[in-house]
């Protein structure tokens, strides 16, 4: 019983550590069922231009975030001439580039980013509210009271922190109704003006705000602005509004860029500088962008997988990660079914054969295969040769068969017949030996039972193998192999009856 | 009807493979127990040793040296077999029964010389007959002078009686009679008829060929009713005594039944089929359950159990 058990908890870990895996990297890294999925990646490029005075020149721009929303990657970065490095600041990104020699004349520095959509559901920052930012300053008695007038307008019909965050940004948007906000657009500011106004009186009614400026993922666009937004936490999370028309926007579709009062763009030995965004979309596979931006994310499940081998490699593993599969169905075949097959994986290396030869070639050939190598070897039994011989024997046999088989075909106009070396030629020794001594021990009938049930069984695992959903989600999921494995297990451990003991039986349940 | 419902087969106490493989054999027969059984010489030499009633063991010969001493060897034993001692399927069996100046002769009257038995013993030696083709022994024992109470019940042959023993526990018997159509083999799916085997009494319970009851045997006609196994307690004990020996739990004993010597083990089996249940027309299961129930109270030696099963699994 104890064994039991241990297998009973070890089928559960394996069934919760594939499912679960599975379903993390649906829903966390963006993976996709469908293999045909494609998701949108913007390519967004800065161009920064600045005339250099003719000394050293050090190139700073605040690295665009990575958000809930969206995962940001390099693409390009470095610019003949210049050293490339990324420094980190608190919670300031900034990529900095030093000239190699001086400089002179007009410069140009490429930065390009691709931004991947990101599948983790939006970060809810549960316990203590972000503080609130400081006044940029102070109202003073008659801007005073119209403030308090504008921010009670603006709650009134308000129910939560996200409405009256939106009425207010509307008052202010439009003065011509509202004479508070007039008042108030009139009050003298020291900097920041619009925005650093709207920021304040947020603050004021205990709403904690920032301004984030960055670019709106939308449509492809050659000359795009950063813009601001202001963003306020409405007790869980960060909303994006857009102050001109106080929309909520799509966090999502938002690739912040710079937040609160840090500087965009500085140049050091220039002048004239300007820095110039453009992005344009592409459609790349889900599951693509997913491991792209699990990459970035330098998530182990995406760094420690099949996705950091090369390609070839990856290639060759898509074809390996099937034959579990191919294992499977023997399992099922064999123990739920009761299917009888000449050699256990036998049907498995014919099937790989198959995916070469396609079914119905690969099923004359095999057939032919065996048939004449089971007529050859029948009369090698007469011999009473020794066993290794005898195997060494039928090699030879089947290389003969399938030199014949190539070269008839081939004087016949057809090449399919050259597919015949597809074929493991040591396994088919081995078939034809083991059905041989079937043959001889238990009659022709068993020996033909026996050969179409590993046929039948190996144009199953062809079919499975070709299937693209099967071979996609494995590819795409290799870690359903722990689900294959407690499938087996399971199977392993049943001791009911298989499907052909009820025809077996079946005098046994006649009253 | 072609097939069955489970439902009907567990209510029947069937015993599946899956069953057999991953339960009674996989809980019960340890694997280094295995070359006990299959190893017909670690077999003899067990059973010499445990006092069980075995054909006698004239010679082995191991090595292809020993082959050039068989004439000396064999002089004076009229009658014997020489098998393999791992073969598989009843292959490389050679009986002897006469001699004819200095050649052997088989059960068919027709002849072997001196140097064909020695090629013979030399081709088991490497492997021939074994399966996997590994080098192996060939064990010389005595002919079984088998009794004629089985006389027109078999096509060929003598029949032998396989008795399927639970942790000690004779449970379930049965006889496997070859036809004309089995072409002389005792192989049931290739046509032989099963019978089983009351444990109680010896008697004929109930015949089988294909799955299908028969009264008669198809070629000899003889009525399988009238076959009862004489001396059957003996049988029974030898199957039973095999449990202390082989210490499987779940086990197949072939037992022959020689003229002079009585029932003789032939050989044992640590993965015997389900057919007995077919010619038994009755399941494994319920024995086996009252067994277990059995061997919880209490512990017995080998002729206690031999009456317990008689008395329980009766027909």
């Amino acid at each position: 019983m104890k064994t039991k058990l241990q297998l009973i908890i070890m089928i559960v870990t394996l069934l919760a550590l594939g499912f679960g895996t599975t379903l993390y990297k649906v829903k966390v890294l963006g993976f996709s069922f469908s293999p045909d999925k494609e998701e949108t990646v913007w390519t967004v490029e800065s161009t920064i231009d600045f005339e250099a005075d003719g000394g050293p020149v050090k190139v700073s721009l605040n690295m665009p975030d990575n958000s809930a929303g969206l995962a940001v990657t390099e693409a390009h970065k470095e610019t003949s001439g210049y050293t490339f490095s990324r420094n980190v600041k608190g919670k300031e990104r900034r990529g900095t580039w030093i000239s190699k020699e001086d400089k002179n004349g007009p410069q140009r520095i490429y930065y390009r980013v691709n931004i991947y959509r990101r599948h983790s559901s939006p970060t809810v920052t549960s316990g203590s509210a972000p503080a609130l930012p400081e006044l940029s300053q102070p109202f003073t008695e008659a801007y005073l009271a119209a403030a308090d007038t504008l921010l009670e307008e603006s709650r009134e019909s308000a129910e939560d922190a996200a409405q009256t965050s939106t009425n207010l940004i509307n008052n202010l948007n439009d003065p011509e109704k509202n004479e508070a906000a007039a008042l108030l657009l009139k009050m003298p500011r020291e900097s920041g003006g619009y925005l650093s106004l709207a920021q304040d009186l947020l603050t004021k009614s205990q709403i904690p705000s920032r301004i984030s400026k960055g670019l709106l993922l939308d449509k492809n666009n050659k000359k795009k602005k950063l813009t601001s937004y202001i963003e306020v936490f409405d007790g869980k999370k960060w909303l994006l509004i857009n102050p001109k028309t106080a929309q909520i926007e799509d966090p999502d579709a938002f690739l912040l860029w710079q937040q609160n009062h840090e500087s965009l763009l500085e140049v050091e030995g220039g002048s004239n500088s300007k820095v110039r965004f453009s992005s344009i979309t592409t459609k790349i596979l889900a599951n693509q962008a997913a491991i792209k931006s699990g990459h970035q994310q330098s998530s182990w499940l995406i760094d420690f997988s099949i996705y950091s081998l090369p390609l070839s490699s990856q290639n060759t593993f898509r074809l390996l990660l099937l034959i579990p599969f191919g294992a499977l169905i023997v399992v099922i075949l064999r123990n739920l079914v009761g299917i009888q097959t000449a050699g256990t994986f036998m049907p498995i290396l014919i099937a790989l054969a198959f995916l070469q030869t396609k079914l119905i070639v690969g099923l004359i050939l095999f057939i032919t295969v065996v048939g004449v190598g089971l007529l050859m070897r029948s009369y090698l039994s007469h011999l009473n040769l020794l066993l290794v011989p005898r195997i060494s024997a039928v090699l030879v046999f089947v290389i003969t068969i399938y030199l014949a088989i190539s070269v008839i075909g081939v004087k016949m106009g057809s090449e399919l017949g050259l597919n015949v070396t597809f074929f493991p030629m040591i396994i088919i020794s081995w078939s034809i030996e083991r059905m041989c001594v079937l043959w001889e021990e238990e009659g022709g009938k068993d020996a033909l039972i026996q050969g179409s049930g590993s046929l039948f069984t190996a144009s199953l695992i062809y079919l499975l193998m070709i299937n693209d959903f099967v071979g996609n989600m494995i590819y795409a999921f290799p870690e359903l192999l722990l689900v294959l494995l407690a499938l087996i297990l399971m199977i392993g451990t049943y001791s009911g009856y298989r499907l052909s003991e009820l025809r077996r039986f079946e005098p046994m349940g006649r009253e | 009807m072609l097939i069955t419902s489970p439902g009907r087969l567990r209510k029947r106490g069937i015993v599946g493979m899956n069953k057999r493989n991953v339960v009674y054999i996989g809980q019960n027969n340890k694997r280094k127990f295995y070359p006990r059984v299959d190893d017909k010489l670690i077999t003899k030499i067990l059973a010499e040793e445990a006092g069980i009633a075995v054909p006698r063991l004239i010679g082995v010969a191991r090595y292809q040296r020993h082959t050039k001493q068989l004439a000396e060897f064999l002089a004076q034993e009229k009658a014997f077999v020489i098998k393999p001692s791992k073969g598989s399927g009843g292959k490389g069996i050679l009986v002897i029964v006469g001699r004819d100046g200095n050649d052997y002769l088989k059960p068919s009257g027709s002849r072997v010389n001196d140097q064909a038995l020695r090629r013979h013993v030399s081709d088991i030696l490497s492997g021939l007959f074994s399966l996997g083709g590994r080098p192996d022994v060939a064990m010389i024992e005595e002919l079984v002078n088998f009794s004629d109470v089985f006389e027109g019940f078999s096509f060929e042959g003598v029949p032998d009686i396989r008795i399927i023993v639970y942790k000690g526990y004779p449970v379930m018997a049965m006889t496997r009679l070859s036809t004309r159509e089995s072409d002389g083999k005792a192989n049931l799916h290739q046509g032989a008829v099963g019978v089983g085997i009351d444990i109680g009494s010896g008697k004929a319970l109930n015949a089988v060929q294909h799955g299908q009851p028969v009264e008669i045997h198809p070629d000899t006609g003889r009525n399988l009713n009238e076959l009862e196994v004489p001396d059957w307690p003996v049988f029974l004990d030898l199957g039973a005594r095999s449990y202390e020996m082989s210490e499987l739990g779940y086990l197949g004993a072939d037992v022959v039944l020689d003229k002079f010597k009585g029932p003789l083990i032939l050989e044992l089996n640590a993965r015997p089929g389900l057919a007995i249940q077919v010619a038994n027309n009755h399941g494994l299961e319920s024995r086996v359950a009252r067994i277990e129930e059995e061997i919880r109270t209490c512990q017995r030696n080998p002729s206690e159990r031999v009456a317990f099963s008689m008395q329980h699994f009766a027909s």
